[in-house]
C-alpha cells in the first residue's frame, strides 16, 4: 500500500503542472486585465501598475517566475486584496472554509447514511418517503433559497441565531451555514446510501447469511454496510471539495470569510495571483482526497487490492 | 499663463480663516446612548488601507475615519478645516495651509508640514502606483512627470515653508483646491512608519495614522475595526469610541444582518425593493443623492453613430421618470444633462426635449432618423456587464426604441472586465456606463466627453467646446468659470456622444439611533466622526 501512495503521489506532479500551467495561460488569455475598470487608469499609472506586479515582463518570463515562487512555497502578491499575499488570504479563509465545510461533511455522513440505511430497511415507510422528501427537496430547492429562509426564520423571527458573519469560530455563527450545507449534503448521501444498501441487501451474499440465520442487525452491519459504502465513499471526494473550497453561495448567504468568495472575486477581478494559488490549493485537496478515498476502497471491498 | 491674469488671482485671492467647529453636531435635548458603538455595512472589502493606493469608495470611506487630509468634508457636504486651520490662494497657481499645531498622529507625534510633502511625494511617486495619481496629481505642478517617472518627486510643487505652513503650486489655476486636498490620497504619512514596515505599515497594529480613528482589527472579508484616535486634535468632539465596517457585498444579505440587528446600517438597498422598504421603514429608509451619473455610451467612431441626428433621437425617446419610478424604482432620480444637481463648478444643462410630451418627443425623433436614412427595424448592438440591474435597464430601452422607432437593439451582456476593456477600446455600438465625482467639481464630469480624456470612450471630441474648456479651467474667476465650463458642456452634450439616464443615489437603511446622518452629503463622504447613537 506504501508504495502505492507513492506512485500516486509522483504520478500527481505532472498532473499538478498541467493544472497550474493550463490555468496560467488560461486566465492570462482572459479578455479585460487587473487594472481595467470603471475610471480607465492613464498610461503612466498603468505602466506603473504593471512594473509593479510584473507584468510588463513577456508572459513565459512570468510564468517561469511563478512557477519558481511557487516551489518555495510562495504564492505571490493579491492583486485585488493589494496589502495581502495569496498566502496570508488562503490561511485566513481556509480554516473558516474548513470548519464549515468539513463540519456539515462530517455530519451529513453520520446522519446521510444513517437515514439512507432507515429508509433503505424499511422501503416505503413514512422514514422512507421522508428520507425521499429530504432528498427531492435538498436537490431541487437551490441553497439561495433555503439559505435566506433560514435565515428569516430563525434569525429575523425566532432572533435565535445571527443572520450572518464570523466570529472567531463561536459556534453561533456556525449554526445556519452548516445546517445548510449539512441539508444539501445529507440530501445526496442519503438518496445515494438508500439505494446503494437496497441494491446489496438483494445480493446474493446476503440472502446466503440471511439463510444461515443471521439477525437481520448483523446481516446489515456486519455484511452489508461495508459495501454498501462504496458509492458514498467515492461521492465524498467531490462533496467535501465542493463544501470546502466553493461553497460560494453558501458564503454570500452568511457573509463569511471563506474560499469560496475570494475565488469569485479573485476571478472577477483578474487576481491572477489569487486565483491561480486557489487552484493549486483546490489541485492539492482533490488528488488527496482521490487517494484517501482509494485507500477507503481497499478497506472497504476485499475484492481490491494495491 | 497671462500675466494679467496672475496679478487679478492675486488680487482677489481668497483668504480665509475657518475657526468654526466642526465635530459631531449633537441637536440639544439628544441624549447619547452609553455605548458608542457603530457598526454598519461598507459594500465590499476595501482593496487596500494604504491612503496612497486606496481607490475604491468602501477603501476611501475608512481611509477618512484613518486619516485626515489639509481638509475634510462634514456631514452636509461642506469642506472644513482638516489638518489645515486656514489657507491661502496666493497667485493663481500657488496656495498655502497653514496647519494646526495640536494634530497628531495616533502615535502622537505631531503632524507637520514635511508629514504632507512625504506623503503627497510618495502618492504621485511611480513606485507607489497608485491608480489615483495622475487624476489627482495633474493638478500638482510636474505632478504629471513625475508619475510618469520622468522627473523626481521632489520636484512636485509641494512644499514645507515651515514647520506648520505647506505650499503647493499647481500646473494650472485649481479652483476647487481646498475640496480636493480633503481627499487622503493627498494627506500627511508618516514616514518612519513606512521604513519601518514596509508593506506590511497598514495592518493592525504597526498602522500611525492621523485620523479620528486608529486601526484595531482587520479580518479579510469579515471585518476591519477602527477606535477612536486619543491622540486626534479634535477627538474631545468624536462621540463613537468603535465603529465597525463590514465587507458585505450581497446587498440582500447586507438587510438581512440589518433586519435581524445585527448592524445599524445598510449600504446600499438591492434594486427594486425602494417601495416596499418605505413603507415598512419610513424614518429608517434614507435615500442620499450622489453626484453620479448613470449612462449609455455611444461609440461615435462606429458608421452607424456618426451622425448626430440618430444619436439624438435615441436618446429623446427614452422616458427617463418611467425608467426612474418603475424600471429600477429605487429612488434614483432622471438625469437628462452631463452635470447633475450637486455637482460645483457649472450648472446642468438639461436638454430642451426633456419637458416636451413623449409624443412630441417621438414625432421629432422619427423626423430625425428619416432625414438620416435610418429605417425602422435597423439592429444596433448594447454592451453591458452581467447584472439584473443593468438588464432590467437594457431591456426596458430596448422595448421604448422598438416600440417608439421600430428599431432594434440586440444586448450583449459579458463579465465586468471584459465590458471594461471593450469600452476602452472603443470595441461596441452603445454600452452602459457610470461614473461617481472623484472630487466636486465640473471637471471630474467634463473628463468623460473630452477630447484626449483616458475617461472619453465615446471617443467624440469637440475641439470648440475644448477650447472653452481650457479657457474655463485657466480663469480664476469662478463666476466665469463656471459660466464657460456650463456653456462647453450644454455645447458637447448638444453632439449627443452618450445618453445620459438616471442619477445615482443610495437608498439605506439606517437605525432610527443613528445620529449625524444628513442626506446631504453629495459625494456620500461621511466621516464617522460626526455620526453619534442616541439613547435607545
Amino acid at each position: 500500500m506504501w508504495s502505492y501512495t507513492l506512485r500516486r503521489v509522483l504520478a500527481t506532479l505532472p498532473t499538478m503542472l498541467a493544472v497550474i500551467s493550463v490555468c496560467y495561460f488560461l486566465l492570462h488569455a482572459t479578455p479585460g486585465g487587473p487594472f481595467d475598470s470603471e475610471r480607465q487608469v492613464s498610461a503612466a499609472v498603468l505602466a506603473n501598475l504593471q512594473a509593479k506586479y510584473h507584468l510588463d515582463q513577456p508572459l513565459w518570463q512570468q510564468y517561469l517566475l511563478y512557477l519558481q515562487s511557487l516551489l518555495h512555497g510562495d504564492l505571490g502578491a493579491s492583486f485585488r486584496y493589494a496589502d495581502w499575499s495569496v498566502n496570508d488570504l488562503v490561511a485566513n479563509a481556509l480554516p473558516v472554509s474548513a470548519a464549515i465545510g468539513g463540519g456539515s461533511l462530517i455530519l451529513s455522513l453520520i446522519i446521510g447514511v444513517g437515514l439512507g440505511i432507515v429508509a433503505a430497511l424499511r422501503q416505503n415507510s413514512v422514514a422512507d418517503h421522508l428520507v425521499m422528501l429530504i432528498g427531492n427537496v435538498g436537490s431541487a430547492v437551490p441553497s439561495f433559497v433555503i439559505g435566506p429562509l433560514l435565515i428569516i426564520v430563525f434569525a429575523i423571527v425566532l432572533k435565535w441565531l445571527p443572520a450572518g458573519g464570523w466570529h472567531d469560530f463561536e459556534l453561533r455563527f456556525m449554526v445556519l451555514p452548516m445546517v445548510l450545507l449539512t441539508f444539501i449534503n445529507v440530501s445526496v448521501i442519503g438518496r445515494v446510501m438508500r439505494g446503494s444498501l437496497i441494491e446489496v441487501m438483494h445480493s446474493n451474499f446476503i440472502r446466503t447469511a440471511r439463510a444461515k440465520g443471521l439477525p437481520t442487525r448483523v446481516v446489515v452491519l456486519r455484511h452489508a454496510l461495508k459495501p454498501a459504502l462504496l458509492p458514498v465513499v467515492s461521492l465524498i471526494g467531490p462533496l467535501a471539495i465542493s463544501s470546502i473550497t466553493s461553497a460560494l453561495v453558501t458564503e454570500t448567504v452568511f457573509s463569511l470569510p471563506g474560499l469560496g468568495k475570494l475565488i469569485v472575486n479573485g476571478a472577477g477581478n483578474r487576481d491572477y495571483t489569487l486565483v491561480l494559488g486557489l487552484v493549486v490549493l483546490v489541485a492539492v485537496l482533490t488528488v488527496t482526497l482521490n487517494l484517501l478515498v482509494d485507500l477507503a476502497y481497499a478497506w472497504l471491498d476485499p475484492k481490491i487490492r494495491y | 499663463m497671462n500675466p494679467m491674469l496672475k496679478i487679478t488671482a492675486a488680487a482677489i485671492a481668497l483668504s480665509l480663516t475657518l475657526i468654526a467647529s466642526h465635530a459631531a453636531i449633537i441637536p440639544p435635548g439628544v441624549q447619547l446612548h452609553p455605548t458608542q458603538t457603530f457598526i454598519r455595512s461598507n459594500g465590499s472589502e476595501p482593496e487596500s488601507m494604504d491612503p496612497a493606493v486606496a481607490e475604491t469608495v468602501p477603501a476611501n470611506q475608512i481611509m477618512r475615519d484613518l486619516f485626515e487630509g489639509l481638509t475634510a468634508t462634514d456631514t452636509s457636504g461642506k469642506t472644513v478645516p482638516g489638518v489645515a486651520e486656514s489657507w491661502k490662494q496666493t497667485n493663481a497657481t500657488t496656495w498655502v495651509f497653514k496647519l494646526r499645531q495640536n494634530a497628531k498622529f495616533s502615535n502622537g507625534d505631531p503632524v507637520t508640514a514635511e508629514d504632507f510633502v512625504y506623503g503627497i511625494r510618495r502618492f504621485v511617486d511611480p513606485k507607489t502606483a497608485s491608480p489615483y495619481a495622475t487624476t489627482f496629481g495633474v493638478f500638482l505642478l510636474n505632478g504629471l512627470e513625475v508619475a510618469q517617472g520622468k522627473k523626481p518627486s521632489s520636484e512636485l510643487g509641494v512644499k514645507a515653508l515651515d514647520k506648520f505652513t505647506l505650499e503647493i503650486k499647481t500646473q494650472d489655476p485649481v479652483a476647487f483646491m481646498p475640496e480636493l486636498v480633503a481627499n487622503t490620497q493627498l494627506g500627511p504619512v508618516h514616514k518612519a512608519t513606512v521604513e519601518k514596515w514596509g508593506k506590511d505599515w497598514v495592518k493592525p497594529g504597526n498602522m500611525v495614522g492621523n485620523g479620528a480613528f486608529v486601526l484595531k482589527d482587520w479580518q479579510v472579508n469579515n471585518r476591519i475595526v477602527v477606535e477612536k484616535n486619543p491622540h486626534y486634535w479634535d477627538a474631545a468632539h468624536v462621540t463613537l469610541t468603535r465603529v465597525t465596517y463590514l465587507p458585505i457585498e450581497d446587498q440582500s444579505a447586507d438587510v438581512k444582518l440589518w433586519e435581524s440587528g445585527e448592524t445599524d446600517y445598510v449600504y446600499q438597498l438591492p434594486p427594486g425593493v425602494f417601495d416596499k422598504y418605505k413603507a415598512q421603514y419610513p424614518k429608517e429608509l434614507r435615500n442620499q443623492a450622489i453626484i453620479g451619473l448613470r449612462y449609455y455610451d455611444y461609440q461615435t467612431q462606429d458608421p452607424a453613430f456618426k451622425d448626430v441626428r440618430v444619436r439624438k433621437a435615441l436618446s429623446m425617446v427614452i422616458d427617463r421618470e418611467i425608467l426612474s419610478k418603475r424600471v429600477t424604482a429605487d429612488g434614483q432620480a432622471a438625469a437628462y444633462s452631463l452635470i447633475v444637481p450637486g455637482v460645483v463648478g457649472a450648472d446642468p444643462t438639461p436638454y430642451e426635449w426633456a419637458t416636451w410630451p413623449m409624443d412630441k418627443r417621438v414625432a421629432e425623433a422619427k423626423k430625425l432618423l428619416e432625414q438620416a436614412g435610418v429605417k425602422p427595424g435597423t439592429k444596433y448592438t448594447f454592451s453591458y456587464n452581467t447584472s439584473e440591474y443593468h438588464k432590467k435597464m437594457a431591456i426596458f430601452v430596448a422595448s421604448e426604441w422598438k416600440t417608439k422607432l421600430g428599431i432594434i437593439m440586440e444586448t450583449e451582456s459579458m463579465e465586468f472586465k471584459v465590458l471594461a476593456k471593450k469600452r476602452h477600446d472603443g470595441s461596441f455600438q452603445i454600452a452602459r456606463n457610470g461614473w461617481l465625482a472623484d472630487y466636486n467639481d465640473a471637471t471630474t464630469f467634463l473628463a468623460l466627453v473630452r477630447c484626449d480624456s483616458d475617461q472619453n470612450t465615446n471617443h467624440h471630441c469637440n475641439r470648440e467646446a475644448e477650447a472653452i474648456i481650457q479657457k474655463g479651467t485657466q480663469s480664476t474667476d469662478a463666476a466665469k468659470r463656471k459660466a464657460l465650463l456650463t456653456q462647453a458642456s450644454k455645447m458637447i452634450m448638444d453632439d449627443y456622444p452618450m445618453i445620459p439616464l438616471l442619477q445615482y443615489s443610495l437608498p439605506r437603511l439606517i437605525k432610527p439611533y443613528v445620529g449625524g446622518y444628513s442626506e446631504l452629503n453629495p459625494q456620500d463622504h461621511y466621516r464617522s466622526k460626526d455620526f453619534y447613537i442616541i439613547k435607545h
